[in-house]
This record gives structure tokens, sequence and C-alpha cells, in this order.
């Protein structure tokens, strides 16, 4: 497979690649302007889709936020994490009173390493900040806006979590653009596990539970779908966005969101014990809800 | 295990996960699902030779607290630094998901008594957050977790207990910060990046994982509990957790929502603010934030027993309530 040239830190340029020509319209999203001076390390704003109005949501590699000095090279830092919470709930805001066929979209576009992992964060409650970001898009994702996550670059762990696996459908670049998903790298996974880098290594092969990379997050429901050339972002995020829309006008929610990559998981083989958990926890509740339910 | 009436008294620290379930509700009324009699333990450990529990590390099960069903996860410390891996994360996530299911249950049998039998959700949190032996299988269930706690909100309460002595970090955190009512013992610690980690971050002068006091400032029941990231801080008995537990259950639902601290516009706002002053305040430790939500001296917190505590502590104010 030939290498492409990554798209890691190259957040913005995402932008300009995926929406329409000069229709971005950063810190603006409904009546509300954001201060720009707040968390530099994330882009947020309105911008068209093929004529169709969208928030993004991105993070700016290149931003450093003088304020907090761990936050850069797309940290999610606290400011950053209500900042997107805020652009979430001004999406909500701003559609309202429309109907499910109009709730605007949210495309995340996600490349960052972390949240800001320092003292003052834990003092405040950095697990508040990103926490109030996932609630914020479960919120909307469950109002109606489709939201889709295009993987650009690093997609690491509790980052991810946040920005990301909260979408109804996510994306992400395929691995030759050095596309990075991971919850922790195989040597630091070695040195925590203490089990020889050599055996997680040869065990990751074929193992897509705890191996790196996108093909395995693919294998157990966690990608939609894999993209092969940066051109293909724009037309795959507005399939992927009617076809979340198509979904959501019929009622299914329940095939979108981290639910619906659970069932996708045991489809491609990937996740099959999390089913035979559910299903016997649902047959044990059965034997006993009648002597809870009128106690 | 001891008998619920002994369970009351234990030190909810040196409990186990399956104690502090029985014991979080009423007596003799507790049924495990998924028990270790059912074997369903972790297909990914013996891959790597590591050793399993057949409850992978978390208890579920549903007991009762008066007429309410209350639908409780205990996650085991002691197993994998309680860390959530494919079968505990379903186990966790299926619990909050038979929770609505008997709310659902509820509204139709009773349909004019319901409020008096709401199920609710209560989760013990011990964990480091994802388990690294199947890291990827243990991210997609906290985001799992996480959108069945959106689902459950204004249906039925969800609430965070926090008493051990692995605390509530990584992913998790997230989880716990994102339920209705948090309640912690001093003991307990709620965070996103461990002490090591922050250390290794921002080094040794700034940061010294190795003090004992200086973690527990950081992130400790006390500290939470001054920041108003805690609703209520108990003493380190599980009979103390679950008076607690009965009060919050005497919450009118329709006010459950008030002690949230995220999970709205207005919260992410009243948030953004307090970063704002922790700009100005630029605090170099816990206690210069206790200070300034009005803690004369905060370092004589730090020593003081629950008791004391309780009667001396001045807390955030709070904007939205």
């Amino acid at each position: 497979m030939e290498m492409e040239q990554t798209m890691i830190g190259r957040g913005r340029d995402a932008i300009d690649m995926i929406f329409d020509d000069s229709s971005v319209q950063e810190n603006e999203i409904g009546n509300y302007q954001f201060d720009s001076e707040i968390g530099p390390g994330a882009v947020v704003g309105t911008a068209q889709l093929e004529g169709q109005a969208v928030t993004f949501i991105a993070s700016d590699a290149q931003a450093i936020n003088p304020r907090f000095n761990v936050v850069y090279f797309g940290i999610i830092g606290l400011e950053e994490a209500y900042k997107m919470a805020l652009s979430v709930y001004h999406t909500i805001e701003a559609d309202k009173d429309k109907p499910l066929e109009q709730k605007r979209a949210i495309v995340l576009i996600v490349d960052t390493p972390g949240n800001g992992p320092g003292k003052v964060e834990e003092i405040m409650g950095m697990n508040k900040s990103t926490g109030s970001y996932q609630l914020a898009l479960a919120e909307a994702r469950k109002a109606g806006h489709p939201i889709v996550a295009m993987v650009i670059g690093r997609a690491i762990s509790g980052a991810f979590l946040c920005h990301g696996l909260q979408a109804d459908h996510i994306l992400s670049l395929a691995k030759n653009f050095g596309t990075m998903i991971h919850v922790m790298p195989i040597t630091s996974i070695s040195r925590i596990t203490k089990i020889d880098i050599e055996r997680l290594e040869e065990l990751s092969k074929g193992n897509p539970v705890f191996a790196a990379g996108v093909d395995f997050f693919y294998k157990l429901g966690g990608v939609e779908e894999k993209v092969e050339k940066v051109e293909d972002m724009r037309s795959l995020i507005k399939k992927h966005i009617d076809e979340i829309r198509a979904l959501k006008v019929a009622g299914n929610f329940e095939k979108l969101g981290p639910w619906g990559r659970g069932t996708l998981g045991d489809e491609r083989g990937g996740r099959t014990s999390r089913k035979v958990v559910m299903k016997l926890m649902d047959a044990q509740y059965e034997a006993v809800a009648e002597k809870y339910l009128n106690a | 295990m001891l008998k619920w009436d002994e369970l009351q008294k234990a030190n909810f620290t040196d409990s186990n996960a399956r104690a502090r379930a029985y014991g979080l509700v009423d007596k003799g009324t507790f049924t495990e699902f998924v028990s270790p009699k059912d074997k369903l333990s972790s297909p990914h450990l013996p891959v790597l030779g590591e050793a399993i529990e057949f409850d992978d590390g978390i208890v579920t099960g549903v007991g009762l607290i008066g007429k309410r069903p209350i639908f409780v996860v205990s996650q085991e410390g002691k197993f994998i630094g309680g860390a959530v891996g494919e079968v505990g994360g379903a186990k966790m996530v299926k619990t909050i998901k038979l929770a609505l299911r008997a709310y659902e249950d509820v509204k139709k049998e009773h349909p004019d008594s319901y409020e008096d039998r709401l199920p609710a959700v209560v989760i013990s949190f011990e964990t480091g957050g994802v388990r690294l032996h199947e890291a990827n299988a243990g991210l997609l269930a906290h985001a799992e977790v996480m959108d069945q706690i959106q689902d459950a909100r204004g249906k039925i309460p969800v609430i965070t207990i926090i008493g051990s002595k692995v605390g509530c970090f990584g992913g998790m955190g997230f989880v716990a910060a994102a339920t209705d009512v948090v309640i912690m013992s001093e003991n307990g610690r709620l965070g996103l990046t461990g002490p090591e980690v922050i250390e290794q971050e921002i080094g040794k002068d700034e940061f010294d994982a190795g003090d004992k006091a200086l973690v527990f400032r950081t992130t400790g029941g006390k500290h939470k509990y001054i920041m108003q990231d805690c609703n209520f801080l108990v003493a380190d008995k599980i009979g103390a957790f679950k008076t607690q537990l009965d009060e919050v259950m005497k919450i009118p639902f329709n006010e459950i929502e008030g002690y949230r601290r995220i999970g709205s516009l207005k919260l992410v706002e009243e948030q953004l603010e307090l970063v704002k002053k922790a700009v100005e305040i630029a605090p170099k430790d816990s206690k210069d934030m206790w200070k300034y939500f009005g803690n004369e001296n905060p370092e004589s917190l730090t020593n003081m027993s629950y008791d004391e505590f309780m009667k001396s502590v001045k807390r955030r104010e709070r904007i939205c309530k």
C-alpha cells in the first residue's frame, strides 16, 4: 500500500477540503457568536456542505492556549471542551423548532491526541468539561441532528471518546494516511501490563480488541467506513449525513451511535461477547421483574 | 460475606464490590445478574496469559430501596484495577438499559403511582477506565455507557458512589461527572488523569505523585465537595452511603436535574465562568480554590475529621440550582 501525505495536524485544511468554497463562518452558530480568544485549540462554526448548513467542530493543532500550558498540538483543554459543548448546545438551540428533516448536521473533524493532562485541569475537573461535550453530542444525536465524525489524524483514547465516539457514524481516512486510532501504543501497553512487546505484536496481528489502528476499530464496529482518498471525504460525509437522516426520520435511532456500533461490532465478528452478556441479563431480569416492579 | 446488618457498619473502602452492592440496597433485596455462577468472563484475557474472574470485575443486579427498583453496578478494584473491558462494559450498559426497561414497565403497571416506584441506577465506581488488555472494546463500551446515561435523562435518576481505594479515573471519570447525583467519601477520588501521568507531563516539581496529601487535595472527596463536583460527602461506611442514597430517593424527580454539574447550556456556561475564574486565580494547589470560596484557613480542612469538616467547610456557590 502506498503511503499518502498525512492529514495529522491539518484540521483547518480538512475544513477547507470538506465544505463548500468560502462558506466557512468560524465562531458563528445560529445567533451565537463565540469569543475567539476562548479555547483556541477548538475550531467551531457554521459552513455549507452542498448548500446545506452544518456545524463543524475540529481541533487546531497549530494553536497554543496561552492560559493553559498543557494545551497545544490538538489537545482538548478545559476551555476547548466547554467551547465544543457550547457549539453543540447552540446548534440544538438554533434548530429547536425545526422538524427532523431539517435539523442541521454536525461534522466532527477528528485529530486530537488527548485531554489536558495537567494539575489545574484536575483541580477544576477536566473530566467534567469533556464529559459535558459528550453529553451535549448525545443530546443532539437523540434530538435528530445527524452527527458524522471524520477521523483525519489522531483519535486517541479519552480524546476520541469525547470527540468522535458519540457520533452517529464514524468515518476514518485509511491507515496509509498515518491515521492513528488507539487507546495506547503497544509499547505503553507492554509497560503497564508487563506483557512482552514481541508477544503483544504477534497477537495484535489477529486480535482487534487491543491492537492499534483503523482496521481493528473497523472490525469492532468502531468505524463505520474507511475513506481511501482525501477527495472522497466531502462526498462520503454527505452520503452518511443523508443515510443517518433517513434512519432518524424513520425512527431507527437504535441503529446509530454507540449502540448501533455495538450491533455492528457483533456483525463484523469483532465484539461477540457483548450480545451474549446482554441476552442473559434480559432473561435474568425477566425471571425476577415481577417481584421488583410490584414491591 | 458479612450479613447485611454487619455490612452497614463495614468500611466502604475495605469492602469488596459485591459487599457494597448488597449493602447499598435494602436488606435481603439484591439479586445479582450475570453472577460468577454464569461464568461469563473475558475471552480476551486468557489469550494474553492473564487470569480471569467469573464476574469480570463488575457486580451487577437489582435491589430495592422502599418500593423502588435500584439497578446497581459495582466495580471491583482488586481485579485489574477495576478496568472496564468488553464483558464488564456490556454488564454496565445493560444494567442502565434494564433500569429504563423497568421504568417503562412500572409506568405501564402502575400508571397512577409510578413515581413512588420509579427505578434508579446506582454506580459504585472503582476504576481507572479502559482495560488495556482489551482496550478498543473497553473504549467502545465507555461510549455506550455515556449514551445510556443520556437516555436516562428525564426518566430515572443515575447516582454515582465513589469511596474506593482506586477512585474513578480515565474514561469512567467522564461517566461519573455525567450522572445526576454524586456521593463520595473523603477516601474517594474523582478525576481524569491519574497522578503518575500528571507528574510525567508537567514534572515532579509541579506535581509529585508520591505526595499522598497533594493527590487527595487535588481529586479527593473533600475537594470535590467544595467544588460542588460531588453533591454529598459521607463517612467511610457502607451504611453511610446507604443512608444518603435513601435520602436521595426522597428527592422529587423533577428536582434531580438541579443536582447536576454538567448536561445543559446553562450548566456549561456556569462551568466556563469557573474556568475563567481559575485563569485569574491561577491555583498552584486546590487550597487556593478553597480559600477563594471562603475557607480562610484551607490547610486546617485537610486534617479535620468528617464531622468537623462538614461543620466548617464553605463550598462554591452554585449559579444554576
